[in-house]
């Protein structure tokens, strides 16, 4: 064992640090109290010099673009990046689709999108859940009927994460609508410009409008945009969820905001300066700070599994369950600090920092529902990591 | 002991329900939150017709005199119907001034307290955002006639709607002092409206050399002390029952989506893990329930139970708050949208939480009532 990073390792997370002071704006603490379009703006400035410093797919193999470094060397990226609130690291496209490709892809697609992924030009958004299917997404219902070379596509998705800045989607369709669940689904690529797709706003309840409904009406996408074999997107895109999964940008999160705060309150100018030497808050820190430290070391564990080539399953969910619950703790805590003033918005005058707390503690309410939430990541960890039975089903739905 | 509702307290619940659910769905405190506050003077004036303002004010000075648990009863159907209203600032303040105005005072304000022609809202909170009552340090000199009054007060509720603020300020003596405070002139007066989570309006409220007439002095001294404790610890109070009511409308909407939503199959309400979370959501509503209706009963003609005011607020604050929390993780990501209402509760339990004190401030004064 050992528990420390090697000098390339520290030297690499100084050299986001330094790319990070130059590139985001000056008292820079997150994208909280900034508007969609700037924030997007941010985002691909950001990813553009990612590129240039050859580290937005540093983690891939060197034929598409990479620089076969290693997870953990990628995972050290992401903790910065979130530690520093910092947009630019495109997931759908570089963590997701990206490997997917590389596993399942044929030549010509991967020629086609690992490229442009790699360069930063693309936005990919991933058309999974339905207003009907969410954690059970086996039970999806958008259809996709081939007709000649093309498959017709109709019906609805919901929740599309940058739905509306997106040029191209990875989807699940059936593609057999005599096996409802597992055995009929096919992953696609669709062009988001295609004709008969209408991606419709849904502002979330920070009132930030991330995410969209995505409706499908006859969208003509040609049949060479299959991934994998007909029938086999379960396979095809569960891979892309497991790829999804470190979590460190959570505890990152988390470790930012403990800074944040203690550095606030022993800030002499600071409103609520007294809670300083409050022994409560001493002791209720010091507990949160130990928490976030033993969920950034389960999501260090996940890397250091990947590194050795161990696939890791149910340990993923663990990181995701600690880091988003000690996330939420160290927000909400964040609140109780500022007290009246954690009830600002950041548009409100004498608000203090930012008004980030509320605003982070508002969108952070997602991240124990989004890739899969914390009770689905609990019954894998009892069920996949544990070895405990499957509670029965209602017939006709086969366990996966 | 006796858990029921009194015929008295069934009437105010039925009445309660019947008119805000007709009144005040949550079109209402969303139309209040993004600045309408021609709904929300109209909703405070049928809430006037219906006496709410005059329910604990004595008979004598023109209201129902009912007591606190009879108006813990409506106010917990106040929060479940996330009413935008000045209810809770209007009746604490009335019950202090009745308790220890002068009787010159008492039969000016409580009359036009009753019938909603004065609004008095509590204006006790500084830039310190601390709710301790010992160290206000907006500046009061004495005058022949009176006080004059400068300095900045903190997160007043409906300040724009009030007529006056129970303001607690320092004399030039060095003694804190709790005077009625006409606000709703302009001259010396600075008002800056915050954006808040709670969708009502709040303000920070500037004094610039305000003359206030010697006779608006409710306390002064240790005695100032005392009032400002009572006035936040009934204030507490009435929080935490409106969170209760808050807590049990939430729990119920997410009975009702968890016994609806079907994920594999079945309805999300048949997972233990789901059932689970709706099981500690209906054990906390109930404590709470019973810690606000314990507390709201101590309180008489003659004061109130520090100990059940503190722990009414104290479980309200963290048991409602994260009440809410946990409905959100039972809805998923349609809980997660501006056009679901449960983010309105949310944001209301997060508001209520600390006002008036939040958990840990309450329980520093139950630690001191516990001898420690
Ligand atoms: C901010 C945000 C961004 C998102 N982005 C995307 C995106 O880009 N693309 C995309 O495809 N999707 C996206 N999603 C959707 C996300 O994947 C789903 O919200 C998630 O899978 C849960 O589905 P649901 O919201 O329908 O909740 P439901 O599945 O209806 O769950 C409701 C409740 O029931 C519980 N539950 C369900 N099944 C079980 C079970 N078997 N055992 C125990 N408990 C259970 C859940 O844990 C939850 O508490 C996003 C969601 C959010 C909030």
């Amino acid at each position: 064992m050992r528990f420390d990073f090697t000098t390339e390792e520290t030297d690499f997370r100084n050299q986001i640090s330094t790319f990070l002071d130059e590139m985001l704006p000056k008292n820079w603490g997150g994208p909280a109290g900034l508007s969609d379009d700037d924030g997007w703006a941010l985002d691909q400035r950001l990813r553009k010099e990612l590129v240039k410093r050859g580290w937005l797919v540093m983690g891939w193999p060197k034929e598409y673009g990479g620089a076969d470094s290693s997870p953990m060397m990628n995972t050290i990226l992401a903790d910065e990046m979130a530690y520093r609130r910092a947009p630019g690291l495109d997931g759908f496209g570089t963590r997701m689709l990206g490997p997917t490709l590389m596993a399942f892809g044929n030549e010509e697609q991967r020629a086609q999108h690992l490229g442009a992924i790699a360069r930063g030009e693309v936005q990919w958004c991933q058309g999974y859940s339905e207003p009907n299917s969410g954690s059970d997404l086996a039970s999806i219902q958008t259809s996709a009927e081939l007709y000649g070379d093309e498959f017709v596509i109709n019906g609805a998705k919901i929740w599309t994460s940058m739905g509306h800045r997106a040029d191209m989607m990875f989807m699940l369709v059936r593609t057999n609508p005599d096996e409802p669940r597992h055995a009929g689904i096919s992953l696609l690529l669709v062009d988001m410009k295609t004709p008969g797709i209408d991606v419709q706003p849904i502002v979330n309840m920070a009132g930030v409008h991330h995410f969209n409904q995505v409706i499908f009406d006859n969208v003509c996408v040609p049949k060479e945009n299959l991934v994998g074999d007909l029938n086999d997107g379960w396979r095809v895109g569960m891979t892309i969820l497991n790829h999804e999964r470190s979590g460190i940008e959570f505890a990152a999160g988390a470790r930012a905001a403990i800074e944040e705060l203690i550095a606030y309150i022993n800030n002499p100018d600071s409103p609520v300066h007294s809670a300083k030497s409050d022994p409560a808050v001493r002791i209720k820190l010091a507990e949160l700070s130990t928490e976030v430290e033993a969920a950034r070391l389960l999501c260090y564990d996940v890397t250091w599994r990947h590194g050795q080539g161990l696939e890791p399953s149910f340990e993923a969910s663990m990181s995701k369950v600690a880091g988003t619950d000690i996330y939420q703790k160290v927000l909400e805590y964040g609140l109780e600090i500022l007290g009246m003033y954690g009830g600002l918005e950041p548009a409100s005058p004498q608000v203090e920092l930012q008004g980030r707390f509320l605003k982070l503690r508002m969108l952070s309410t997602a991240t124990t529902i989004f890739s899969g939430t914390n009770e689905i990541q609990k019954n894998i960890i009892a069920q996949r990591g544990l070895g405990l039975p499957r509670p029965p089903r209602p017939p006709g739905l086969a366990n996966k | 002991m006796d858990f029921g509702l009194t015929e008295t307290q069934e009437l105010i619940r039925t009445t309660a329900r019947e008119f805000l659910a007709d009144r005040s769905d949550s079109s209402v405190a969303r139309a209040v939150a993004n600045g309408d506050t021609d709904a929300l003077e109209s909703l405070w004036k049928d809430i006037v017709e219906l006496g709410w303002p005059a329910l604990i004010i004595s008979e004598e000075h023109g209201g129902a005199g009912l007591s606190f648990g009879d108006f813990a009863v409506l106010l917990e159907e106040l929060g479940a119907s996330l009413a935008p209203t000045p209810i809770v600032e209007s009746a604490i303040t009335s019950r202090i001034i009745e308790r220890f105005g002068s009787n010159d005072l008492k039969s000016d304000l409580l009359p036009k307290a009753a019938t909603g022609d004065a609004l008095i809202t509590p204006a006790i909170v500084e830039r310190d955002a601390s709710w301790d009552a010992t160290s206000p340090t907006v500046a009061a000199t004495k005058t022949d006639t009176g006080l004059v009054i400068t300095g900045e007060k903190r997160f007043v509720a409906f300040a724009e709607q009030a007529t006056h603020a129970l303001t607690l300020v320092r004399t030039d003596k060095g003694d804190p002092a709790l005077v009625v405070v006409p606000i709703s002139e302009s001259g010396g007066i600075e008002q800056i409206p915050l954006e808040h989570v709670a969708g009502t309006p709040v303000s920070s409220v500037s004094f610039n050399e305000l003359e206030v007439p010697e006779a608006n002095i409710v306390a002064t001294g240790d005695d100032a002390i005392r009032t400002t404790e009572e006035l936040i610890a009934t204030g507490s109070v009435a929080r935490a029952a409106q969170l209760a009511g808050l807590g049990r409308a939430v729990m119920d909407a997410t009975v009702e989506y968890a016994s609806n939503r079907e994920q594999f199959g079945q309805v999300v309400g048949s997972f233990q893990a789901i059932q689970h979370h709706l099981a500690e959501m209906a054990i906390a509503s109930k404590q709470v329930n019973h810690l606000v209706h314990s507390a709201a009963w101590s309180f008489s003609q003659d004061g109130y139970s520090v100990e059940r005011a503190a722990k009414a607020k104290i479980a309200a604050s963290e048991k409602i708050s994260a009440l809410c929390w946990n409905a959100h993780q039972c809805h998923g990501a349609i809980g997660f949208t501006w056009e679901h209402d449960l983010h309105l509760y949310t944001r209301r339990a997060l508001a209520w939480k600390t006002d008036y004190g939040d958990s840990s401030f309450h329980k520093s004064k139950l630690a001191d009532a516990m001898g420690l």
